[in-house]
């Protein structure tokens, strides 16, 4: 999976592309972890190039979600392919993510 | 002060444990059983060895060394055997901490009383043994028993694994009360090995139920969606489910497909909380899932035994699904508490 970084306005867009399976996680996590020591106050994941999420995907954008709701900030899934916003919506995370159509 | 040495490490390694688990698998109300169980337990387990020492006019040294490893094993694992027939334990890491709880509780109640009965004989070498070394035995064995009477449900095994961790609890505690070693030697081997010997338990344990979550979250997710498209017959479960239509009357295998469908969207959101939990953000209960678990306790009531043997390949229904749902249950109650 490939992922690009950005400053746009006021908040950091991370733009995804490819699957967030099991195997692509580790490095995700990884790179997540230097974004979340940044203290960035809001934060836009672009998922238009998501093609598949799993569990491990899941749990680091939950990572993401608890951390940016302790620092009173602010997370954003945008532009989900329907399949990953039908994940989403059955599993009931769509209530827990601020989740919007398009990005931008 | 003293009496801190005998009662605090099992206090603190039982903290150690809690905090450990990173899906906070174990309620703080089952905790709080299994600790004041363990206190019965050490009662009730005094009781009895008097008694038996008493009728059969033992020294305490046969009691300690051969009577206290079964009775004592026997009434503290009798708890966990009552929590795995109830499906209250699902995985390892669960099963390990209400076992050490039970240990800890039975300890403490254990120590106190030693430090009760022999008052300035108490010294600070007696109060390390039994709080470094007896102490952490005893949490020790019970979540020994615990672990294998859980595997031991992953694969229906359950009374095998009974015996053997019962068996494997008695034979490390009698192992410990024949004193080979010089008591101190024999705690500081406790004391480097069982938290070694835990932690990498917890080790594997989280991983196994990380992948577990992993692939039954992800296949589940997948088989909802095609039964949502009404792409389900495409599917190889909707294959093998209209093959086995002329087998059951019509309208279970209607509310076979229902059964299915309700099964995959409770357990898909059980394992959300799972992960919610995992992350520290608060599980959600939808207003509806009440009346999804009677609509399924109902359809499982219709389709019968025999038509959920049909559905095994689909759904396996193995101890862990079944904890998946006595969890929903257990999540209700915990937030009608709060809102009361």
């Amino acid at each position: 999976m490939k992922t690009t970084r950005e400053k746009v306005d006021n908040h950091l867009l991370i733009t995804l592309d490819g699957r967030l399976d099991t195997i692509q996680s580790d490095s995700f996590e990884k790179e997540i972890g230097e974004v979340l020591a940044e203290n960035h106050l809001e934060i836009v994941i672009d998922c238009s190039g998501l093609s598949y999420i799993s569990s491990s995907g899941l749990r680091i954008l939950l990572t993401i979600q608890k951390r940016m709701m302790s620092s009173k900030g602010r997370l954003t899934l945008c532009s989900l392919q329907p399949a990953i916003r039908e994940v989403f919506d059955m599993s009931g995370f769509s209530t827990i993510f601020t989740i919007v159509e398009e990005c931008g | 002060m003293i009496s801190l040495f005998a009662l605090l490490p099992v206090v603190l390694f039982l903290g150690c444990l809690y905090y450990m688990d990173s899906f906070k698998l174990v309620r703080m109300r089952l905790l709080l059983l299994c600790l004041g169980w363990g206190i019965t337990a050490a009662v009730l387990a005094l009781l009895v060895n008097g008694t038996v020492a008493d009728y059969y006019s033992l020294s305490s040294m046969t009691v300690s060394r051969f009577v206290a490893p079964v009775t004592e094993e026997v009434i503290k694992l009798t708890l966990v055997f009552y929590l795995v027939l109830r499906l209250k334990v699902g995985f390892i890491i669960d099963a390990a901490i209400c076992g050490f709880a039970i240990g800890t509780g039975f300890a403490v109640a254990e120590n106190l009383w030693y430090y009760l009965q022999l008052g300035e004989g108490f010294d600070l070498l007696l109060a390390v043994v039994r709080g470094f070394g007896t102490a952490l035995m005893h949490g020790g064995t019970v979540a020994l028993g615990a672990i294998i009477l859980i595997e031991g449900a992953h694969r229906n095994r359950k009374a095998a694994a009974a015996l053997l961790g019962l068996f494997g609890a008695i034979f490390f505690h009698a192992l410990f009360n024949q004193f080979v070693l010089n008591p101190l030697l024999q705690t500081l081997l406790i004391i480097s090995l069982l938290p070694l010997a835990l932690f990498l338990i917890f080790l594997y344990a989280n991983k196994n139920l990380s992948q577990w979550l992993e692939i039954e979250f992800n296949n589940e997710v997948e088989l909802l969606a095609m039964i949502r498209k009404g792409e389900f017959k495409k599917s190889r479960a909707g294959t093998y489910l209209a093959s086995i239509r002329d087998y059951f009357p019509k309208e279970t295998i209607f509310d076979m497909y229902c059964f299915v469908g309700l099964w995959l969207e409770l357990s898909i959101k059980a394992k959300r909380n799972m992960l919610l939990k995992e992350s520290g953000i608060p599980m959600l209960i939808e207003e509806d899932i009440p009346d999804k678990i009677t609509e399924l306790k109902l359809l499982r009531r219709q389709i019968g035994k025999a038509g959920e043997m049909a559905l095994m390949p689909l759904i396996r229904l193995n101890y862990r699904d079944l904890w998946q749902l006595e969890q929903w249950e257990e999540t209700q109650s915990d937030q009608k508490n709060l809102s009361k």
